[in-house]
């Protein structure tokens, strides 16, 4: 039931923020460090959407990636290790009005936090995931993490590591009622914003993996990447990503991929080089959790006294009535 | 009309030998002579006395008839349908506990026995809900056979609803409405008691928040009071308080937005448009919430005009308690624009969401000005008015047989629907039923609403049916059903319907009369129903006819609906006729009396305009298409033509092929503009910045040299501000390579040669 009156009135009340607005702490990622990319294509998002600061919420865990909340003017919670989906799935149950983001790394997603993850695509609710994959443990001075490369040699791995990567896409992809994937890489920044952006204008559970750079641990890893743009395959549609005409001066090797043809992006997920960068799935219809468990009634605290008095009258013990006529010791 | 109809009666036909009902003076009406004038000699004896249209000569008794009625007005919980009717909701029961099959077969006749008697009941006028009329009903069964009970008891078991039964009786039009008008305001009133109960609770939050963190919210009274006595014993209180009082933030909620926040509450709480939830006490018992139905428009509308500044003033509260709510009241802003806000700032959105005022207006009411009727509804009020049409004849000033311009009260509804922003149903109340959803429609409509309704010819003028005179007046097209929806698109195809009428695109309903000859031969002959067949249902209007005299020629006779379309000035020595039945399952023929016929042709262009309206032989539409077909076939003449002086001269005649309709050209794909890139020479410095990933490395290195820029992607800000080697360095340690050096600009810089030799790469 919306007001005219209260339409129009809203409209009157605008605020514009520029970047600098959404500017937290100074951040103290390494220099070169793809963190950087994604906090800015972050703050551009919530310019660029004239994001209310205090509507915002940015959501981590542990790792150099869950320092973002500490460099985003907005609120945030910086959790504890693998927690940060449980934390805030809680937070969007409680303030659906809220835009909920949810920043977590390799290491603290798909090792500890996979349990979490596999249930958070499932229930599709309302927020943004980004993955900051750097394939280590970078905060905690180079570990082998689930998406580390076969061979890698680290701190827990000195002969190199022994399993194949995990790879978050085809993992995400297997989950039912996922209902956005997709991929960028953070040394391409306006493909990077174009694919949060679109995440983030998704309603349902958005998952955005960005592979980034560790320029301390891995320093060469994406050299090949970088250096020659044949490896990126893009991934372009007329509902997905579209290229701006220099970009795709540099970028030729692209393919168009319909968003909604799930086999198509469980193929291209499977393929690592080149890497695919874009839109890889995306189902406007899966429904929301919070939608499909709104109640429509309102909590008043009378409600949750009810409530409360019912669920305890359950193992409360009555007395008989022989013991209530007894006169009081 | 239903055609359930067990069979067809048998019927004797006087095809040869016409019974004349020979008046009292033994003088025999000449055919042409009264339908010319419309008198006949002596004191005109009723020929149509005890009998009725051919066509529904096979409805003798309806309730052995399993059609819409009678109705059930249901009570609580609808499931999207208020109204249904008998037959379905047996339906809907049979199929749970006795689907066809042999097994169930008992069951399901002493079912439908029951619901054959109720529907009995109904029609004999009693009135009930249905679990009492099907309890009496099953208690009479069960008396004669023992199964009866059983069964009832096993199928109302499986009724989930309950409700008043109605028939189509003179009030089931008013009944019906009125009851899916109470249903919309009832969904009306959930969302908006939903709306007001939660602004109402966040309000309140509000004001509870800042009260907790006051002092007073803070002191050790209120501290052990909320923790209630189980523990008090636990805690320091005083202590508690002292902590909280130093810790916690000092800033209080100003007192012009409490003031703001508790009128806007107050006003929620004793608003009187909705009636509380059941169960819930209004806050203020004294005032009750007001009634929105009324007899007649003049009361709604000053009934509307009285309310105006108090809905001004709820739309006010709830529009603060939003932006409170959101927190973004700006009293620079908004104060002024509340200091101003009345009945003048509501849009009809906004008045779209409280209760609509029903009007019912009687068949009895006293006569109705239309031009009234017409300025109500134009006036914005939201109205939904129901007008009951008492009769649909009326007969001229002049009196003595001469129909008015008449069918005047079939005209109201089109005035209507020419407003253009009013929703217009028009029907009779045997057809409501089949246009419940439309209704339903127009009843939640935001604007005003006419729902015209033909009851049927009174009971105390005819000896049939309400619902088969209703019936009749739609199928002759006296009272066609439309419906006029201006908010299904901006075009008339979009908004005007004449759904339900049957052969739409035939001037009259044409349906199979079947009889026996006097040789006892089945014979079928396809009869129209016109209006004048429709004048037989009222034995008002029965001196419009005669009885064929004996040995008047029988080819002299046309039908009725042939003789309705012939020009009215053509002469001629036949006359026309209907075909009637009487008690005695006898058919015969009448005569008309022009008077009938001129009505019935003014009935017919009635007809006409509205299929106009609804797209039915549309003659704009006709005279476009017979236009356009005309000159394509003058084109393809030419064309033609052309080819054939050419054709015989050469080779056999070769039709041209056929000219292919331009292809639409191939659509683009929508590219960017290809922004032309900046012409630079290699000897320039410059970063692609588009392409920035924002790593720091160049801004590290000299935050004057190197900037950023809006998106926070970096550019060279100021070329001197650094040296030729920092420009080498950032550029060899850009992991993306998009920092180009270019050439030195200090040519007095050390180092040039090994300089320049390390920049090549990024030329």
């Amino acid at each position: 039931m919306t007001l005219e009156a209260t339409h129009c009135l809203l409209r009157m009340y605008e605020e514009h923020h520029n970047l600098e607005d959404y500017q937290g702490g100074v951040p103290r990622w390494c220099t070169g460090c793809g963190d950087n990319a994604i906090l800015t294509a972050m703050q551009r998002l919530c310019r660029d959407n004239d994001l209310r600061p205090e509507k915002t919420m940015f959501v981590s865990g542990i790792g150099c990636s869950s320092r973002l909340p500490h460099y985003m003017h907005t609120y945030g919670f910086h959790g504890i290790h693998g927690r940060a989906l449980p934390v805030a799935e809680g937070i969007k149950m409680a303030r659906p009005d809220l835009n909920v983001f949810v920043n977590t790394g390799d290491g603290d997603c798909c090792s500890i936090g996979a349990a979490h993850w596999i249930h958070a695509i499932r229930y599709n609710m309302n927020m943004t995931m980004v993955l900051h994959d750097n394939h280590v443990y970078g905060l905690t001075k180079k570990q082998a993490s689930p998406t580390s490369p076969r061979g890698l040699k680290s701190n827990t791995t000195p002969r190199g590591a022994y399993l194949e990567a995990l790879n978050p896409l085809t993992v995400t992809l297997g989950v039912q009622n996922a209902s956005f994937v997709a991929q960028a890489v953070d040394w391409i920044p306006e493909v990077l914003y174009d694919i949060l952006t679109a995440a983030f204008r998704h309603r349902g559970f958005s998952f955005v993996r960005v592979i980034q750079r560790c320029p301390e641990f891995l320093p060469n890893m994406f050299d090949p990447w970088l250096q020659n743009p044949q490896k990126t395959l893009v991934l372009t549609h007329e509902h997905g990503l579209r290229l701006s005409a220099n970009l795709a001066k540099v970028y030729k090797n692209q393919q168009e991929h319909d968003p909604l043809d799930l086999e198509h992006a469980r193929k291209i997920a499977s393929v690592e080089d080149p890497i695919p960068v874009g839109i890889l799935y995306q189902n406007p219809e899966i429904p929301c959790y919070e939608d499909l468990r709104l109640s429509g009634q309102l909590r008043t605290t009378d409600y949750v006294r009810a409530g409360l008095e019912a669920e305890f009258d359950k193992f409360t013990v009555w007395p008989t009535e022989q013991e209530q006529s007894k006169p009081a010791a | 009309m239903h055609d359930g109809a067990d069979g067809q009666a048998a019927i004797k036909a006087e095809l040869q030998t016409m019974q004349m009902n020979v008046n009292a003076d033994a003088q025999t009406v000449d055919p042409l002579i009264f339908y010319m004038t419309g008198k006949q000699p002596g004191s005109g004896r009723d020929a149509l006395a005890g009998k009725r249209p051919a066509l529904l000569a096979a409805y003798g008794d309806l309730t052995r008839l399993r059609y819409d009625f009678p109705l059930v007005l249901i009570e609580g919980k609808t499931n999207g349908a208020p109204i249904r009717s008998l037959s379905s909701v047996v339906d809907e029961m049979l199929q749970k506990i006795a689907p066809p099959g042999m097994e169930s077969e008992q069951l399901r006749k002493m079912i439908l026995r029951i619901e054959r008697e109720i529907r009995t009941l109904a029609a004999a006028g009693e009135s009930g809900r249905l679990s009492e009329l099907w309890d009496k009903v099953a208690t009479r069964l069960e008396e004669t056979d023992e199964a009866f009970g059983k069964s009832a008891r096993i199928a109302r078991a499986a009724i989930e609803i309950d409700g008043v039964v109605l028939d189509c009786c003179a009030g089931m039009a008013t009944s019906f409405i009125a009851h899916l008008w109470s249903a919309v305001q009832e969904s009306k009133a959930q969302k908006f008691r939903a709306t007001v109960s939660r602004l109402a609770v966040k309000l309140a939050d509000i004001l509870r928040t800042d009260y907790l963190r006051s002092p007073a919210g803070r002191s050790a009274e209120n501290l052990q009071a909320a923790v209630g006595p189980a523990h008090q014993a636990l805690f320091d209180f005083s202590a508690m308080s002292r902590l909280l009082s130093k810790s916690s933030p000092r800033e209080a909620l100003p007192e012009s937005r409490r003031r703001r926040i508790e009128s806007a509450l107050a006003v929620l709480k004793s608003q009187r448009f909705f009636a509380a939830a059941a169960g819930q006490a209004r806050p203020d018992r004294s005032a009750e919430p007001y009634s929105f139905g009324f007899d007649n428009c003049a009361d709604a509308t000053a009934a509307y005009q009285a309310r105006l500044p108090e809905l001004a003033e709820l739309v006010k509260a709830m529009s603060i308690a939003e932006l409170e709510i959101d927190g973004t009241y700006v009293e620079a802003k908004h104060d002024v624009i509340f200091s101003g806000f009345d009945a003048g700032s509501l849009s009809p959105q906004d008045t779209a969401l409280f209760p609509d005022y029903l009007v019912t207006l009687g068949a009895g009411a006293p006569a109705l000005d239309n031009a009234a009727l017409m300025a109500a509804l134009s006036s914005e009020v939201p109205l939904k008015i129901l007008f009951n049409v008492g009769d649909l004849f009326e007969e001229a000033r002049a009196g003595d047989g001469h129909f008015a311009s008449g069918l005047r009260g079939a005209q109201v509804a089109g005035l209507a629907a020419g407003l253009g922003e009013v929703f217009v149903v028009q029907s009779v109340s045997s057809n409501l039923y089949r246009l419940r959803e439309r209704i339903l429609r127009g009843l939640s409509f935001g604007g005003p609403a006419l729902f015209s309704v033909f009851s049927g010819v009174p009971e105390q003028e005819s000896s049939l049916p309400l619902y088969l005179s209703a019936a009749a007046a739609m199928q002759s097209r006296a009272f066609p059903a439309f419906s006029y929806d201006p908010s299904a698109g901006s075009d008339m195809a979009s908004r005007f319907s004449l759904e339900n009428n049957a052969q739409q695109d035939t001037d009259w309903t044409v349906q199979p009369v079947e009889y026996a000859d006097p040789d006892l031969q089945r014979i079928r002959q396809e009869t129209a129903f016109t209006f004048v067949d429709f004048l037989v249902c009222d034995p008002r209007y029965h001196r419009h006819f005669v009885a064929v005299p004996r040995g008047f020629d029988i080819k002299r006779m046309i039908p009725a609906a042939q003789w309705i379309a012939r020009s009215p000035t053509e002469s001629s020595d036949n006359v026309p006729y209907i075909l009637t039945a009487g008690g005695d399952n006898v058919l015969s023929r009448a005569i008309v009396d022009d008077r009938a016929i001129g009505a019935a042709r003014r009935c017919l262009e009635n007809w006409h305009r509205l299929q106009e309206s609804g797209g039915v032989h549309n003659s704009h539409a006709e005279r476009l298409l017979k236009r356009e077909k005309q000159i394509w076939e003058d084109q393809k003449r030419q064309e033609l033509a052309s080819l054939k002086p050419a054709a015989a001269a050469a080779m056999p005649a070769v039709v041209a092929p056929p000219t292919t309709p331009a292809q639409p050209a191939a659509a683009e794909a929508a590219a960017e503009p290809e922004a032309k890139a900046p012409e630079r020479s290699t000897d320039e410095a410059y970063i692609e910045t588009e392409r920035c990933s924002t790593c720091n490395e160049c801004t590290q290195l000299n935050d004057r040299m190197f900037a950023y820029n809006a998106n926070k992607q970096a550019y060279i800000a100021d070329i001197k501000a650094g040296t030729y080697a920092q420009l080498v360095e950032a550029a060899e340690s850009c992991q993306l390579g998009i920092i180009h050096p270019g050439k030195p600009v200090n040519k007095a810089e050390p180092g040039l040669d090994d300089l320049i030799k390390r920049a090549e790469p990024f030329l």
